[in-house]
């Protein structure tokens, strides 16, 4: 076979893996040029983009006092982890990581299963009431009553100050409940067809049939809604005034707006003697990188599965 | 199919009573949706007829004063109303043209990039700061941009400068900081759709321009944005609907007192108001002036642009 292609074409195929382009469509002097400026632009943006994150991350580990002498750029010139060891010896900031993980399972876990279930209740072909759910629930994305009503019905529900704040009223989502529908709408029928001939119920059809082939977009589903949940602050503040459920965000605030100075968070004498070294600057630093890291471990999965989640449905729509 | 048709028809209402018995379980779950909505979505849109009353908590409704625009009228009097109009308008402004702007050159600059892996590099890390919270941007904020915070001290060793410039306090620089921050969060993520829609390009256009003598230059301009053109006007009528939607977390983060001048928008109005001192239908009043303003723009700018583009969003 190779001997049936002309020599020329074989050099010019050899010229194109080697450029990476076409002969056409390589560029010129003008274009080169650019391409270097872009490279350069680019560098400089990934050092814009990483850097500030950088940043917090050497004041975190290098002693408060010595950060507070300036001239930290690159590198922790006095190592330490009592930063650290100070947020996790905190009972108020440990309280918070507590209540923002249990928020963002159990928020993530009844947002997924709910808008999920409720997808594919849309999708079940001859069911009465699939219209009015997608017409009432599409209605809904385009109207809403705004904060101050809506902080009302929150106050009349009896829901101020509760944990379940943080799931029940996100518990349905018409976005999610349409991308999810959506990627049921690409299943084969005869999946689900064959398991009701079969006499399985619509409960363990959506949790043994349908739910395992939508992993992927559950997987894109459920990083979205954990990321939200991590990241939410202003719902605390709104709707659980009295402190009690405070996440790790709003200790983090606090903090920020120094209404709480590193000293006020250790309320043991002994153990501020101790932290002398501590500012609220590198308190807050260390703090900021534990509300961070979790974020950036997430972003393996985010990667492997948004690709195919966001083109399945911002871009086709 | 015979036996079917020929069967006499059982009265409507068995015949639904049969079916939703049928479907009792799919039933059940859209029962319970429906519910939810009712109860979290629509009470609330129901709600909003309070900034016509004078709301007090607690009081039935038919105990409450009428008090019709009042409070709309209020909030137009007040001395700070012109200052809140021309903030969000010109924080929105921003948004709309630098913050609408950067993500669409990002991406075609992005797209220029031949070495895959460099880009792939490049476009993950340009996401990142989309995923972490406006309290931790605006805590490295803080650490950057404080009085004693890196960027002064670079600029103070350069000799720049001769004092440390109060960045976070400064009513001038206060916009210029805030879109910057905004375009920095929000860029790479924003970017993501329109190199999806530059991905669509099909290449044999690319080649055929290239043949017809158009330079790199020339195809991006004739080739690659005539083909993102309607997922850019897409999304720019989408931004126009959210135009008096300035987001409120920056100001409420980074705003201090002595940028409130620059910095109040309708929405930390509304938040200062209700929930923080307790005037429920004046907040509501002024909450629900924005949202009709917004949805007036967001119907105006489609038409405009059916007319103009023929590309539509209803």
């Amino acid at each position: 076979m190779p001997k049936s292609i002309p020599d020329g074409a074989e050099k010019k195929l050899k010229i194109r893996k080697k450029n990476g382009l076409a002969p056409y469509l390589r560029s010129g002097v003008a274009g080169k040029t650019f391409d270097v400026f872009n490279i350069v632009f680019m560098v400089v943006f990934m050092f814009l983009m990483i850097y500030p994150f950088w940043n917090q991350f050497i004041i975190s580990i290098n002693q408060g006092l010595d950060t507070q002498r300036g001239g930290l750029y690159f590198w922790p010139r006095v190592f330490t982890l009592e930063n650290y060891r100070f947020v996790f010896s905190s009972s108020n900031l440990m309280r918070g990581a507590v209540i923002s993980v249990a928020r963002v399972v159990v928020g993530t876990a009844t947002h997924v299963v709910a808008s999920g279930l409720l997808a594919y209740v849309t999708t079940v072909k001859n069911f009465s009431g699939r219209r009015l759910v997608r017409v009432m629930f599409i209605a809904s994305m385009y109207f809403a009553g705004g904060l101050i009503p809506f902080y009302m019905l929150i106050i009349n529900l009896g829901l101020l100050n509760t944990f379940a704040m943080y799931w029940l009223p996100s518990l349905f989502g018409a976005f999610n409940m349409l991308l999810i529908a959506s990627y049921i709408y690409g299943l084969p029928d005869s999946l689900t067809e064959s398991a009701r001939i079969d006499g399985a119920g619509e409960f363990r059809i959506f949790f043994q049939i349908i739910a395992p082939l939508c992993l992927p977009v559950l997987a894109v589903v459920s990083i979205m809604t954990a990321v939200g949940h991590w990241n939410s602050w202003f719902d605390v503040i709104v709707f659980n005034p009295s402190g009690q459920w405070d996440t790790l965000q709003v200790h983090l605030r606090r903090i920020l707006l120094e209404r709480e100075a590193a000293s006020q968070l250790l309320l043991d004498q002994q153990q501020q003697e101790a932290m002398r070294n501590l500012t609220t600057a590198s308190v807050r630093a260390a703090t900021t990188m534990i509300v961070t890291l979790p974020i950036l471990f997430v972003y393996p999965f985010f990667q492997k599965y948004f690709v195919g989640g966001i083109t399945l449905g911002a871009v086709k729509g | 199919m015979e036996a079917v048709a020929v069967k006499p028809k059982e009265p409507l209402p068995s015949r639904a009573w049969k079916r939703f018995k049928r479907e009792k379980v799919l039933w059940l779950v859209a029962g319970a949706a429906l519910i939810w909505l009712f109860i979290f979505a629509f009470i609330p849109m129901f709600g909003i007829v309070m900034a016509f009353y004078n709301f007090i908590p607690g009081r039935a409704w038919s105990d409450l004063e009428f008090v019709g625009l009042r409070f709309f009228i209020q909030f137009i009097n007040l001395p700070d109303f012109g200052r809140i109009v021309r903030n969000t308008l010109v924080i929105s402004g921003l948004n709309m043209t630098i913050g609408f702007a950067a993500p669409i050159i990002f991406a075609l600059l992005l797209n220029e990039l031949f070495n895959k892996p460099f880009k792939r590099i490049v476009q993950t890390i340009s996401y990142m700061p989309h995923f972490v919270s406006w309290v931790v941007v605006a805590s490295i904020m803080t650490t950057l941009l404080g009085g004693t915070g890196l960027i002064n001290e670079v600029l103070l060793r350069w000799g720049w400068i001769e004092n440390a410039i109060p960045f976070l306090n400064s009513r001038e620089l206060f916009w210029p900081i805030m879109i910057t921050a905004n375009v920095w969060k929000g860029v790479g993520w924003s970017a993501i759709i329109y190199l999806g829609a530059i991905a669509g390009v099909d290449q044999e256009l690319h080649q055929a321009g290239a043949v017809d003598g158009l330079g790199r230059f020339g195809r991006v301009w004739h080739i690659t944005l005539p083909a993102i053109l309607p997922t850019i006007i897409l999304l720019f009528i989408l931004g126009i609907g959210n135009i008096l939607n300035t987001g409120f977390e920056y100001q409420l983060l980074l705003g201090t007192p002595l940028t409130r001048e620059v910095h109040e928008v309708v929405d930390t109005f509304v938040f200062r108001y209700g929930v923080q001192l307790g005037r429920f239908s004046f907040a509501a009043a002024a909450g629900l002036l924005r949202s009709i303003i917004g949805f007036t723009l967001v119907i105006t700018t489609n038409m405009i642009s059916k007319k103009v583009t023929d590309i539509s969003i209803m």
